[in-house]
């Protein structure tokens, strides 16, 4: 049974890891906390359905519109929602971002209704038997998937000369734009790069469990922003890092403990965490500026 | 930036100023049509639990549409003043404040969830106004007042039935129980496992979730370790199809027992073929060859584009025996209908005859459906 | 014109009112982020509504209890947390507030989650308002007193309050015990309302909306709390009129009035200061 629930929770860990990186991303560049980032990630889900609905059950292709279309959506909340707030409190940013995680969901469950909308099969699930544990072709390409999109993006950040204009801008916004880096474009780019990676998790967790719903951003949201904090908040390793611990916590909260108490279980070995690293798990430690 | 402050106090006055004439409008309305019934909903049509909110206030709709097309109420028309809660109980007790003070409802219908109905129903009490909940199954709802009433199967009597029923006519032996963490789910669950507990059997594991959540594996990796016979699930279709479906996505080959919140199309769009062979307690057949029952489904589908689920035809009925009442009382006196309503016998209804007991619960029939070829089929 | 809704509606401002007063100070006056108010305020509820249906104590009684109970929690929470910072201990409040409302699930004599209904109808407009004035009056106090100007360095830097011999730990604690207190305050204002209380009463979702309150009407600013309770519990209710777009209209509003007005409704505005606001103005836009 371990093995069977270290799966379980792998492949739960591996959709929150998706969301959080889109968190992390946000965070590390403008500190905000983007509330609306799970609305995105529901958005996603939604699209990525009209987009199976059109394209039949090419997977890929449902995956890459529903990514397009939230790039285009995280731009355009940023444009609207917080680039005016740009340089006010963070808070009134968070505010704002709850203001269009309240809109977004309103307006999907005024276009499609408050009900749960099922994922069209897209292929016969598969049980390969690994030792005692069980795994399903879906879990695999989930988990494939997953780890594809991160790797992509580690890659991005790291290797490629916009990545570096990013990883300028986290340091230091003033700094950067003393060299000649557009802001605002790599706001802008930070964005579109973190709501992408929100829509393929929203339309894999919608493959995944079948189901998608207009509500469903607000916990998932609530997850990976605590996966995201975790694993530090600002460090991409970290928002994986952070997303599979707290998926395979959960899980094993339910398996060895107790199913009734598997949010508390959860969130109290988050607590625990950062009582002994304050600064999540691959965090860095916090430069007191004096 | 000057400028900017002075365009938002302009925006913000306007907007009060549009809430305002808003408001004015929804008076002088209220005073030109005296010559209807005003009738209330309270339920969730947003947030997480709209969906049960919205069924609710479609199937008072269906029932509203049918009496005024049919010449209204001694010729009077029904208009229905629909309100939102959220599903919180500080916006549903607002919510009932206001249909009560503000519209002058002669009754209302709600609310849906049992915690907030809990809140609202003191209200409605307080100030003499029949209400009439159709889904709040939770014990102590009746409890509250005379003018509080519900048309739903409680929770007690269905779980119990179905634990006979699943030991005495399907022979099962080996059970596990998986229920949803609120109020609806706990009464299913005690219920089942004290009626397993009086026929000496016991479930093999107990485990919960809460409503909204996606993933079940957890849960399903512990109960396939016990190898049950069958899992009885208390809770909702939402979360009951995705339980099916994640239970055969491991491989797990269980017959599916639930109760009346399995009642919906959607249970069958969800689950697929996984849900194939779910036996399930019900007050609602949808396929009853009953004049009534087939007039109501095809009267919403035809609205609504989608086939009716429980809270719609619990509430349809709700909504009829009110009429039944006003009619009777013939006067909107909330006092005289409220007088009525605990008359009420033996109503023919599409969930079955319909009675009140004293203190208000409703004395319904209760069907046992399952699921066969992707439909729905009465095994007793 | 003045009737039992208006009435009602008046009420469930004075509590709100009371519950971003006590996040204003955690949150506003010493900065620090709690996404957890609504665990406090739940704590308070439950208390006196157990204290109220076990053992019909006085209102005031209950009422206290429930407080100082919020208030001995948050302290428990404090101790280790609040050496963490910002979004750090945002998450910490968060968790604490999920694990409270798991507890409360599961807890027998908290009625699971079918919550504890018949709670007697105590609060009232006129307690609830006597109160909103006095926590008015003693936060004033409080905020112009050492403690609060303590307070208040802590929120503009952590360092330079230090520097000058702050013991910043203790403060905070402080702070976010009177906070906590306010919040089972107005939890068991909350109960003793509404007579029904249920563990998804004390959801994220309120932690949040308390939250909204402090933010949209000012940060550290009191009259900007009560204006942002006011405002926030009676949008909603007008908004009644285009029914289900009225979350909509909610989601729009919040973003308005942030782009617009960033530092909330009254944000710097105290009521001593009312009468030099046109300067402090001024200077705002000039940053």
């Amino acid at each position: 049974m371990f093995l069977q629930q270290l799966i379980n929770g792998i492949t739960l860990g591996s959709t929150y890891a998706l969301i959080a990186l889109g968190y992390t991303m946000v965070y590390g560049i403008i500190q905000l906390i983007n509330f609306a980032h799970g609305e995105v990630y529901m958005v996603g889900a939604f699209t990525g359905l009209i987009f199976v609905n059109m394209f039949g059950a090419n997977i890929a292709l449902a995956i890459l519109g529903a990514m397009i279309c939230c790039m285009l959506l995280g731009v355009l909340i940023e444009r609207i929602a917080y680039r005016p707030l740009q340089g006010s409190s963070r808070l009134s940013a968070l505010i704002s971002a709850i203001g269009v995680s309240i809109f977004l969901s309103t307006l999907v469950v005024l276009i499609r209704g408050p009900q749960t909308t099922s994922y069209p099969q897209m292929f016969k699930i598969v049980l390969y038997q690994v030792g005692p544990a069980k795994i399903s072709n879906l879990q695999i390409l989930i988990m494939i998937i997953s780890a594809i999109l991160m790797i992509a993006l580690h890659l991005i950040v790291q290797k490629t000369k916009v990545g570096k204009a990013m990883r300028a801008c986290a340091q230091d916004q003033d700094a950067a734009r003393l060299m000649g880096i557009s802001v605002e474009k790599i706001i802008s780019l930070t964005f579109a790069l973190g709501s992408a990676l929100a829509a393929a998790g929203g339309v894999l967790v919608g493959i995944y469990f079948n189901a998608v719903f207009p509500t469903m951003g607000m916990m998932a949201g609530m997850k990976a922003f605590s996966a995201a904090v975790l694993g530090g908040i600002g460090s991409i390793p970290g928002a994986v890092l952070g997303g599979l611990f707290l998926g395979i916590a959960e899980v094993f909260g339910v398996a060895y403990l107790s199913s009734s108490y598997r949010d508390a279980i959860a969130f109290s070995i988050l607590i625990l965490v950062l009582l002994i690293k304050p600064t999540g798990l691959l965090g860095k430690p916090i430069q007191k500026k004096v | 930036m000057q400028k900017l402050r002075k365009l938002v106090w302009i925006s913000l006055l306007l907007m009060v100023v549009l809430v305002f004439t808003g408001c004015g409008q929804q008076g002088e309305t209220s005073k030109q049509d005296e010559e209807t019934i005003k009738i209330g909903t309270v339920g969730p049509l947003s947030g997480d639990t709209a969906t049960y909110g919205v069924s609710t206030k479609n199937g008072v709709e269906i029932a509203i549409e049918e009496i005024n097309n049919s010449g209204g109420i001694n010729g009077k028309k029904i208009t229905l003043i629909p309100q939102d809660s959220k599903g919180d109980q500080a916006e549903a007790a607002n919510a009932t404040q206001k249909l009560i003070s503000q519209d002058n409802v002669s009754a209302i219908i709600g609310a849906v969830l049992s915690s907030e109905t809990l809140a609202a129903a003191p209200i409605a009490n307080d100030a003499g106004i029949p209400m009439i909940s159709s889904s709040a199954t939770a014990p102590g709802v009746p409890d509250v007042g005379p003018f509080i009433f519900r048309n739903c199967i409680a929770d007690q009597v269905q779980a119990a039935q179905l634990a006979e029923y699943a030991v005495k006519e399907l022979n099962l032996d080996k059970f596990a129980v998986l229920y949803t963490k609120n109020d609806y789910g706990e009464a299913l669950k005690d219920t089942f496992v004290e009626t397993l507990k009086s026929l000496d059997k016991e479930p093999l594991v107990v485990e919960s979730y809460v409503d909204g959540d996606n993933d079940f594996s957890a849960q399903i990796t512990k109960i396939a370790a016990q190898k049950p016979q069958a899992i009885y699930v208390g809770g909702y279709y939402t979360e009951a199809a995705k339980i099916a479906q994640q239970a055969k996505q491991k491989g797990l080959e269980v017959i599916f027992l639930g109760g009346d919140g399995f009642y919906s199309p959607k249970l069958l769009e969800l689950g697929g073929d996984a849900v194939e062979g779910v036996i399930f307690t019900a007050g609602f057949y949808d396929k009853d060859p009953d004049e009534n029952v087939q007039k109501f489904v095809a009267a919403y589908k035809a609205k609504f584009n989608e086939d009716p689920d429980m809270f719609a035809a619990q509430a349809y009925d709700a909504a009829m025996i009110l009429i039944e009442a006003i009619k009777k009382a013939g006067t909107t006196d909330p006092a005289a209908i409220q007088a009525e309503l605990a008359k009420t016998k033996d109503f023919p209804g599409i969930t079955g005859k319909t009675s009140f007991t004293e203190n208000g619960d409703a004395v319904k029939d209760i069907l046992i459906l399952k699921v066969e070829n992707g439909a729905f089929k009465r095994i007793r | 014109m003045f009737n039992a809704y208006y009435l009602q509606v008046l009420v469930v401002v004075g509590i709100n009112t009371i519950l971003a007063l006590g996040l204003n100070l955690i949150t506003g006056i010493t900065g620090q982020l709690s996404l957890g108010h609504a665990a406090f305020m739940s704590i308070g509820a439950y208390t006196s509504a157990i204290l109220s249906l076990k053992y019909q104590l006085p209102f005031a009684v209950v009422l206290l209890s429930g407080a100082f109970m919020a208030a001995f929690f948050g302290i428990i929470l404090g101790f280790p947390t609040l050496r963490l910072s910002g979004d750090y201990l945002a998450i910490t409040t968060l968790g604490f507030a999920e694990i409270t409302k798991v507890v409360l699930l599961n807890m027998e004599s908290a009625g699971k989650a079918l919550g504890l209904a018949g709670i007697p109808q105590k609060a009232n407009v006129y307690n609830v308002y006597v109160l909103v004035i006095v926590v008015v009056f003693a936060l004033i106090r409080l905020i112009n007193s050492r403690v609060g100007r303590a307070f208040q360095a802590i929120r503009e830097d952590e360092i330079a309050a230090e520097a000058t011999g702050i013991p910043i730990t203790r403060y905070k604690i402080m702070a976010f015990a009177i906070g906590s207190f306010l919040a089972g305050l107005g939890g068991g204002l909350y109960a003793h309302y509404l007579t029904y209380i249920n563990p998804t009463d004390f959801g994220f979702l309120k932690s949040i909306e308390i939250l909204n309150m402090v933010v949209l009407g000012g940060m550290g600013s009191i009259p900007g709390s009560v204006l942002g309770a006011l405002i926030l519990t009676v949008v909603p209710e007008m908004l009644r009129f285009v029914q289900d777009y009225r979350m909509l209209f909610y989601g729009v509003v919040l973003i308005f009035l942030m782009i617009f007005r960033p530092n909330g409704l009254l944000g710097g505005v105290s009521l001593t200061k009312m009468l030099s606001t046109r300067k402090r103005r001024n200077l705002e836009t000039n940053n």
